[in-house]
């Protein structure tokens, strides 16, 4: 539906998608490519200031509903927690991003922190000890047997990969299938104990390959939701899945 | 943010405490907690249907409100209609993630919306002093009711389609026409 970014859109086109996009009508894929575009094409983002200023209207007939007395200690109790805006990378600040969701940053850090050392002279001697490290890893898990296993299946029902988890807090994901990702993008992968949470990054693979999982300090029970999603090569822009599923499972426990 | 005659006051208000969280200033953004918290949550509960997911994305909006105060730009539009922007933002991802991963009995998509989110009691709500209420009186009524459904309950294209019992591409290209035509009418 969202043309690609580098065509410029005819102001009759720009119109239709900012109102379509301010009407909510813009989805999955179309609705991140449509977001980066409005960061970057000011026409755009008039078009959908003036639509927004209309619908205002429509939000004023809402009936007003008071919040619970918790709600704004619920507010000043996740500001007190949040980073300050200064201290994070600018990429980070460039669409509005969930809150304490910290997982992404912190994933983005370990990237960048590997992209450094690819780019440096130790690259070959860094690789040989990832594949030692690697290979033991693999030993290792082969003597272990996983307490909670999901398989993630496609649309169709085809087993598209599995998410184990061991005793000591190790999870992983096992690709089952090659799995297509176009140029620009990468699989991101998704947990969800708590729907009142909601989903939180806990891996991005540029393809389908083994990766241990970063569920740090998130819950892990029986019954938990993992999916993969196809979003842009960085991650998801708002810190939620906005791509396609391309699988999805829930935990059950190993027999 | 009810009547024309209050709004440039209020939104002149909302503009200095978006200015004042930008500094820091922790006040500032309770005082528009405290002006606009229970219409927020209105409009988060027409899309979300559940009190505790409405509460969640008003929770968040004001997170991301004061963490990106900085950002508003007066330039774009007054900052009642950025914050409703934000609100919005989040409500819809939310309402997009429930669908997407909920296994419950009773999908958010099927709870029933209020009467009063109904498109035609949202019609006779609109101020008469707003063009969009004359413009959308212009549109035929079925097709102002899918441009409402869409902006007050979050109906996708798919699930206005069923709604109205039309194929998916008539939705979609009377939701253009609508467009169109409220575009040429609000000049």
């Amino acid at each position: 539906m969202s043309p690609s970014p580098d065509l410029p859109l005819g102001p009759e086109e720009r119109d239709m998608l900012a109102g379509e996009y301010v009407l909510g009508l813009i989805e999955g894929a179309d609705l991140a490519t449509f977001e980066r575009r409005l960061e970057v094409d000011a026409e755009l983002s008039g078009a959908v200031a003036r639509w927004r200023s209309h619908f205002a209207a429509v939000d004023a007939t809402a009936p007003a509903i008071p919040p619970s007395s918790e709600l704004w200690r619920r507010i000043e109790a996740e500001l007190a927690a949040v980073t300050p805006l200064a201290a994070r990378p600018a990429a980070a600040t460039a669409t509005p991003v969930r809150p304490g969701a910290a997982t992404g940053s912190r994933l983005s850090d370990w990237w960048n922190s590997l992209l450094v050392w690819r780019g440096a002279a130790l690259a070959g001697a860094v690789a040989t000890i990832l594949l030692a490290v690697g290979l033991l890893g693999a030993l290792d898990r082969a003597r272990r047997q996983p307490v909670m296993v999901a398989v993630l299946l496609t649309e169709t029902n085809i087993a598209a990969a599995v998410v184990n988890t061991f005793g000591d807090g190790r999870v992983e994901l096992l690709p089952l299938q090659a799995i297509a990702v176009p140029e620009g993008k990468a699989l991101e992968i998704w947990t969800l104990w708590d729907r009142a949470v909601g989903p939180r990054s806990v891996g991005l693979i540029e393809r389908a390959r083994s990766t241990p999982l970063r569920l740090d300090q998130l819950p892990l029970g029986a019954n938990q939701l993992f999916e993969i999603t196809l979003e842009p090569a960085t991650g998801s822009p708002t810190g939620r899945p906005t791509g396609p599923i391309i699988a999805k499972g829930t935990t059950a426990q190993a027999l | 943010m009810a009547t024309s005659a209050t709004l440039p006051r209020q939104a002149i208000e909302i503009d200095a405490a978006l200015r004042q969280c930008a500094s820091g200033d922790k006040l500032a953004l309770k005082r528009i907690y405290e002006a606009e918290s229970a219409r927020m949550l209105g409009v988060a509960q027409r899309l979300l249907k559940r009190r505790a997911l409405a509460e969640e994305a008003v929770q968040d909006a004001f997170v991301l409100i004061w963490r990106h105060a900085a950002r508003f730009d007066p330039e774009r539009g007054s900052g009642l209609t950025w914050i409703y922007a934000i609100l919005r933002n989040r409500a819809l991802s939310i309402l997009r993630d429930e669908k997407r991963t909920e296994t419950s009995d009773t999908p958010i998509a099927e709870e029933t919306a209020s009467e009063e989110d109904d498109p035609e009691t949202v019609m006779s709500k609109l101020s008469d002093a707003k063009a969009l209420r004359a413009c959308l009186e212009q549109l035929p009524e079925q097709r102002r009711s899918l441009v409402l459904l869409a902006f007050v309950q979050g109906l996708t294209h798919g699930e206005l389609a069923e709604r109205v019992k039309l194929p998916l591409g008539t939705v979609k290209s009377w939701i253009r026409r609508s467009l169109l035509a409220l575009k040429e009418c609000l000049g």
